[in-house]
Order: structure tokens, then sequence, then C-alpha cells
């Protein structure tokens, strides 16, 4: 990367981060090395990452902790209160920066504006420029084990998100809704309703359930993310 | 940038993989046997019934002969495309052809019903029957071998085509008085490697690439009878994975330590 010219750009503005290399803005590019280790390629701009994710790095770095997820005082309130808690923090600098978590199979989502919901424990890191935020979920957080919020992004950029194995992207179109097994799920993007599915039926409470009581079902239009795994879920043995 | 591969009902292939942590199963008004929460998401509409739903008993008379795994298996049925996927370790189907396999239970994902499921007699493992396909994880890449072979016992997923399985234990580690003495002390003895399985006749024995066992439910446990192997350790203690008969525990046992 030239360090050329370095104007800070703002990812709310001019979407240039599709010909990045053309335009020379400086927003961070992100880049799979390997599957488990994420290289983000910055110019003099920002991303937001987990806590204690750089595995390593090339040229100069500043690391900066990020109370609350850098989403403010309201943030910080509701992180605290909703026990989606997420410890965030700034890297900014020039040069490589490389992420990675527990082995963990790493994704790339681009977002367009959309917004992006996922699990706080799933998320990587994000582009500078996304905003952050915290939104209910209803029952299917209950049934996750995850509470009954979970993290939203928003904007125009690009995020890495973790899955236990490289997560399958399914779409969803209004003729194909989509049935997700809640421990498999871990992140959504798009205008999708989410309806939570029980199958548990007296069956289920003599022992002879079918295994698979609790389901996330998806309609609208968007992508869902699930990883070829299962976490250990309040409703995965009914 | 790496764009990730995104699938629709169209796209996903079927009763294909989808990478190699995860399988699609196609239905089409036909049913499969799945063990429990090995489904990721599907696809159109699918029932889960457990076994012992009223409905499915002429399906249990032909396909399922196992009352021990009873409780971990259900049936799936519908339409749709079904995502089967176990702790993020390689799946793979197989087809028999009028043939027989023998697999650890815990690694069998699924399998058609024109196939019929029973209890092997070595404990912990179970034997398909018959012409169809069945989905298996393993921790690694399944490794095809043809006997006589020795393995070792934690990356053993199955065998095929009868092979005689039987333990072998090396000579040199239990005779003699040094034997005997790193038997009592525990001192300079286990290399870990001493006790194999080993496999004689014809057939394939299918290995996985690591040794580490898949984390598996205590439900292999054989009842208390005169006969059957393994028959002693009771019911399965809950949260514990079931003791593989021959471990090197069992060693010290036969020699009355």
């Amino acid at each position: 990367m030239s360090g050329s010219d370095r104007e800070r750009v703002h990812s709310g503005g001019a979407c240039p981060h599709t010909h990045p290399a053309q335009y020379r803005h400086p927003v961070a590019m992100f880049r799979l090395q390997g599957s488990k280790v994420l290289a983000v390629d910055m110019t003099g701009d920002s991303v937001k990452a987990k806590n204690g994710s750089m595995v390593a790095y090339d040229g100069r770095m500043d690391f900066k902790k990020l109370t609350g997820g850098g989403e403010g005082l309201r943030g910080m309130v509701t992180r605290r209160l909703t026990g989606e808690q997420m410890a965030l923090m700034e890297v900014k600098g020039q040069g490589t920066c490389y992420f990675a978590d527990r082995a963990s199979e790493i994704n790339l989502v681009s977002l367009h504006g959309d917004k992006l919901y996922v699990e706080s424990s799933n998320l990587l890191c994000t582009d500078g420029g996304l905003r952050t935020g915290t939104s209910f979920t209803g029952l299917r957080g209950g049934a996750t084990g995850n509470g009954l919020f979970t993290t939203t992004v928003e904007g125009t950029g690009q995020a890495a998100i973790m899955s236990d194995g490289p997560a399958v992207v399914l779409r969803v179109t209004p003729p194909y809704p989509l049935s997700v097994d809640p421990g498999a799920y871990i992140a959504h993007q798009g205008d999708l309703r989410q309806q939570f599915q029980s199958g548990v039926t007296f069956r289920t409470l003599v022992g002879e359930g079918g295994g698979e009581a609790f389901q996330i079902r998806f309609e609208g239009d968007g992508l869902v993310y699930v990883q070829p795994s299962e976490r250990n879920t309040v409703g995965g043995d009914v | 940038m790496n764009t990730p591969v995104i699938h629709d009902p169209m796209s996903l292939p079927g009763d294909d993989n989808v990478d190699s942590y995860t399988f699609c199963v196609e239905l089409k008004g036909s049913q499969w046997f799945l063990q429990k929460g090995k489904m990721i998401a599907y696809y159109g509409r699918i029932d889960f019934n457990g076994v012992g739903h009223g409905s499915l008993d002429r399906l249990m008379r032909t396909s399922f002969h196992s009352p021990l795994h009873a409780s971990d298996w259900v049936v799936a049925e519908g339409s749709g495309k079904m995502l089967l996927a176990d702790r993020a370790f390689d799946v793979n189907s197989f087809d028999l052809d009028d043939g027989n396999l023998t697999i650890r239970a815990g690694n069998l994902l699924a399998y058609q019903p024109s196939l019929a499921l029973k209890q092997s007699i070595v404990p912990g493992f179970l034997t398909l029957i018959g012409t169809g396909k069945f989905v298996a994880a393993s921790n690694g890449p399944v490794v095809f071998m043809e006997p006589p072979i020795r393995v070792d016992p934690q990356a053993l997923v199955g065998w095929a085509d009868c092979p005689s399985p039987c333990h072998h234990y090396d000579h040199g580690y239990m005779s003699g008085v040094m034997g005997g003495l790193r038997q009592l002390s525990g001192i300079g003895g286990a290399s870990g490697e001493e006790h194999q399985f080993e496999f004689v006749g014809a057939g394939t024995v299918l290995l996985q690439s690591t040794e580490a066992l898949m984390p598996e439910v205590a439900t292999g446990a054989v009842p208390h009878a005169d006969g059957v192997p393994g028959g002693g350790h009771g019911p399965g203690r809950p949260g514990t994975t079931p003791r593989l008969p021959g471990q090197l525990g069992d060693l010290q046992h036969r020699f009355g330590l």
C-alpha cells in the first residue's frame, strides 16, 4: 500500500470500497490469509476488532480500547443492560494487521447499506465506518443460549464473522423460506423476518421428541450464515 | 477479496457434499434416518419425528433394530433440502450395495431407510446392512485400508465387508520382569501404542486421520448379560464417553492389578 494520499473518508459517503485500488481511498481492505486469519490492509484508516484478536502486524499500528464498543455512553449502558457485551478495540495505522481468534474459521461479509445481525461472540472485526448496536431478537436468542439480544452492524463496508467450521451462506427468498437450528445459526443480513418455531408436543415431554424441537424460520429476502457445528443450546436436547 | 459462495435451494446439491463439512440431503417425499441434532438448516417442509412415533412403526420394523440408540435417532420426512453437519468434522456419504458396514455410533449422521441399522456386537459400534446411502463424520478425512492391518483404537472409524476385528497387545509390553515392573510402577512403560485393533480377512477398514475421538453421548452401552462383550459396565454413566473395551486400563485388570 502506498501511503501517498490518505484523506479520511467515512464509509457513509460515496462508497468507494468496491474499487479501492482504482480510487485510492483509504478504506481498510479485508482479505483472508488462509481461512483462519484475517488480514486487513490499512492506509491511515481504522477498523474495530475484538479485543486481543490481533496476532501480528506489519507497519505502524495504534491499538485503542473502545469502551462500550465505541457506541457512546448510551450504547455502553444498553450493552451492560442487555448482557450483549463486546470488548472492542480500535486499530488504526498503516500497514497490514492480522487478526485471529481461537482458530475459528473466518467469513467475510460485505455490507451495502444493509444490516448484519450477529452474536457479539461471533464478531471479529468491522470496518471503522460501520455502526454497531444492539437489537432485541425475541425468543430465538433465548433458545440459542445467547441472551435475548444480538449485535447489529450497519452501513457500507466489510465485516468479518467467526464460525466453528466454515460457514455455509444460504439465500432466503420469498418463495423459499429457511429453517435453521438455533445452535448452528451465526448471523443473518438483509430484510428478513425471523420466527421462532417450536415442535414441542406431548411426545417431547415423554422423551420421544423429534430432536429438532426448536427452529428459527427466516422469511423475506436476505442471507443466513450457518456453521457446520452446533453450540449447546437450551433447546438442543429436546 | 474472497467472496463466499452463496447457496440457494436451486444451487444446493442433491444428496451430496456442499463443502467438506456440510452435506445436503434432498427429500422428495422420502424418509431419512437422522441422528438428533445433526440437522443445521433446511429449505422446504420437513417433519422430524422420534423413532417411537406411531406412524413410523412399519419403517422401524424394516430399518431400525437398535433400541439402545432409539433416543438418538429421528426420522426426517417431507420434501426439501436439508443440511447436515457434525461439530465441524469432515462429513462424507458412502454407498452400500447389498453390503455391510460397521461404524462407530457417534460417527454416523444419517442413512436411507433402505439400509437396516443394527447394533454391532462390538460395543459402541453400529452395523448397516443392505443397499443405500449413509452419511458419516470423521475427524479429518477418511482413509481406506485393506486388511491385514493393525490400527490405533482411537483412529478407527469403522470397517466394511466383515474383516475380523480383534484386540492385539504387543508381546514385549506384557512379558518379562520389566513388563511387570512397568505395569506396577507405570514408569518408562507406555508409549501409548501397545494396544491395537487387528483386522484380518477380506474387506476394508476405515480410519480417520486424527486420534482425537469425537465426544459422544454414552448411549452405546450394552445391557448386563452373560456373553455380551462389555456388558459389565452397566448403563452408560451420563456425561462420560463409553469406555472402549481393551483400553489400557483394562489391561491391568487382566493381570489382576
